[in-house]
């Protein structure tokens, strides 16, 4: 199993709160991956360090092998990792289509000075938004959107820049059970296309039926790690997440 | 059976029409471009019409508010960071063609190109420390510029000439009064058309896209894969140009340089309230807050001669606008005109998840 995303001994404070505490983490290349924990355990200050939002106290991240912990959040899209906000962000007023468009790589000094609303690129955009099935929404501005709406417009966004990897920070917070489905499917047919997932969840129906492997985080570090059938049994796991 | 949860908002029953443009009314377009022209005719009329050099040479000042405020729209609108430093932006393209001209002995237009490449190349560093801070700290230390080069300008008499002033040669010797106004009214025109065109460039570009998104969302657009610092560095670069042509111009057209007048606050306000005023997403918003403001301020002045109550009277009229009209005269017109058009549907109601899918198999002749 190659890894993709590796992390070594990552640890953040902030103050005197310690976010993450020597994290060591192996994402696993090809594979649904998820990383659950209880509230505070460290997950989306992990992805925030992963993706260059914030930079770690000390330890480092890799990606296929390059070290990527000191570079901008630009810069680690550009390599190839794509993700969504725990409080989904989108353009608030931009228009569906511009804010899948504003994905497109502009492609050097020449590259930025072409139309943004070229043929192809349209197309493509207009591809993501029917996948998604918000294609009537496209000339509809953002803050317009349902809740629901626009995680699927941020998510359609990503995945316009073609990420080989992408990080997904509560994908299930406060959407209802048929985009739950939804959105459960469209992880698994990506992933079948080819690209790798991080998925951070608290809801452990989607997370036991999608992943292929978990991490679960406690208190900044990972304490278990294995496939859904294993993880769902751990004592460790029980103890962190339920108190018992 | 769908519930209830399962709506979603569409624009009218019918799925979206496809094509770029059908997001606007046609009528809109049509009335824009009339608009356009219409003003464009104005402009270029209004040398022939002006009665007197005094009318005329408030109109340079109107087009040189034009130019200054479409120049900080580069920023601001595009970028959405409010810099009140723009000021001292014109004031370093005026001091520097002035004194190629008065101290290098460069002929007058050269000066002028010279001037604006040295403020772009003076932008670059500060920009770069500059553009690291977002809202109102970004606005302090663009105004913190302004203060600055007051400091600089007046202490280093030796130089710039202090408080003394500083005497621009005309580029035009020969040219009567009222014949020097029009030359440059028509260079002020041409200046403000050559800013509208690289804005409206900008504005369709993916460049310009990057640009939008860092003013909605910076991490966001980061996260993207946008490098946003450097796209706000070479925006910032870009209208720092412009607004140091319009400063060189000013300076060969006035011909006379006073540090207190060309690092003033209130020039880089000005700026920024009639970008407001006019609309800071339209490309010919701050040219109509510039009309707007500009005439009021140049009418104003004409009445109630030195005293204080022009900016009494300005500050009502922006008062009023922004309590009326939020984002600017333009986009509060636009609005108007779409009230009367019957072909936008502008009712956004809920459907089903049930009706949406009925949509998505006729769309897709039953393949879906």
């Amino acid at each position: 199993m190659t890894a993709s995303l590796e992390t070594t001994d990552l640890r953040k404070a902030f103050g005197g709160v310690t976010a993450l505490d020597g994290a060591t983490v192996r994402f696993r290349h090809g594979q649904v991956n998820a990383l659950i924990g209880p509230n505070g355990s460290g997950k989306t200050t992990f992805f925030n360090c992963v993706t260059g939002m914030i930079r770690p106290d000390s330890g480092r991240t890799t990606y296929r092998g390059a070290d990527i912990t000191r570079k901008a959040p630009h810069a680690i899209a550009r390599a190839g990792i794509g993700r969504t906000f725990q409080l989904c962000r989108v353009f608030p007023r931009m228009t569906a289509l511009d804010n899948v468009l504003a994905a497109v790589r502009p492609g050097g000094v020449l590259g930025g000075l072409r139309g943004a609303r070229s043929r192809a690129q349209t197309d493509r955009a207009r591809e993501w938004l029917t996948r998604l099935g918000i294609e009537h929404l496209t000339d509809v501005e953002a803050r317009n959107m349902s809740w629901g709406q626009q995680k699927l417009l941020e998510l359609a966004g990503v995945l316009m820049a073609d990420p080989e990897t992408v990080l997904l920070d509560e994908p299930a917070g406060g959407v209802n059970p048929a985009l739950l489905d939804r959105i459960g499917t469209l992880v698994r047919e990506l992933n079948a296309e080819g690209r790798t997932f991080v998925i951070v969840e608290h809801n452990m129906d989607l997370v036991m039926s999608i992943s292929d492997h978990i991490v679960v985080f406690d208190r900044g570090r990972p304490i278990a790690e294995g496939p859904p059938s294993m993880i769902r049994t751990d004592e460790r796991v029980l103890g962190a997440y339920l108190g018992v | 059976m769908p519930s209830a949860s399962d709506t979603v908002t569409a624009p009218g029953a019918a799925p979206a029409p496809p094509g770029p443009a059908a997001g606007r009314p046609r009528l809109g377009r049509v009335l824009t471009i009339a608009a356009v022209v219409a003003l464009a005719a104005a402009v270029l009329a209004f040398p022939g019409l002006a009665p007197n050099p005094y009318i005329l040479s408030a109109g340079i000042v109107v087009l040189n508010y034009a130019v200054l405020s479409t120049s900080w729209n580069f920023v601001g609108g595009f970028t959405g960071y409010i810099s009140l430093g723009h000021g001292a932006l014109a004031g370093l393209g005026g001091y520097g063609t002035g004194l190629l001209v008065t101290k290098a002995g460069l002929p007058s237009l050269a000066a002028l190109v010279l001037a604006m490449l040295l403020v772009a190349l003076i932008a670059v560093p500060i920009g770069f420390a500059a553009l690291r801070v977002r809202g109102a700290s970004f606005v302090i230390v663009s105004i913190a510029l302004v203060l600055i080069m007051l400091l600089v300008f007046q202490s280093w008499a030796s130089v710039t000439g202090g408080s003394r002033g500083l005497v621009v040669p005309r580029p035009f010797p020969d040219l009567l009064r009222p014949e020097h106004h029009r030359v440059f009214y028509y260079l002020y025109a041409g200046l403000l058309a050559l800013a509208l065109g690289v804005w409206w460039l900008i504005d369709r570009s993916r460049f310009g896209l990057g640009l939008k998104a860092i003013r909605e969302d910076e991490d966001k657009a980061e996260a993207l894969g946008t490098p946003t610092f450097a796209y706000k560095l070479v925006v910032f670069v870009v209208s720092a140009a412009f607004t140091a042509l319009s400063g060189g111009l000013y300076a060969l057209w006035f011909g006379d340089l006073d540090p207190v007048f060309q690092f003033s606050i209130l020039t880089g306000s000005y700026m920024v309230l009639m970008a407001l005023l006019g609309g800071v997403r339209n490309l010919f918003g701050p040219l109509v807050g510039a009309l707007v403001v500009g005439t009021a301020l140049e009418f104003f002045k004409g009445s109630f001669g030195n005293t204080p109550l022009h900016l009494v009277a300005t500050g009502v009229l922006l008062g009023l606008v922004v309590m009326f009209m939020p984002d600017g005269v333009l986009p509060a017109l636009r609005n108007l005109f779409a009230r009367f058009d019957r072909t936008r549907q502008s009712s956004i109601r809920e459907v089903s998840a049930a009706e949406l899918r009925d949509q998505r198999l006729q769309s897709t002749g039953g393949k879906a």
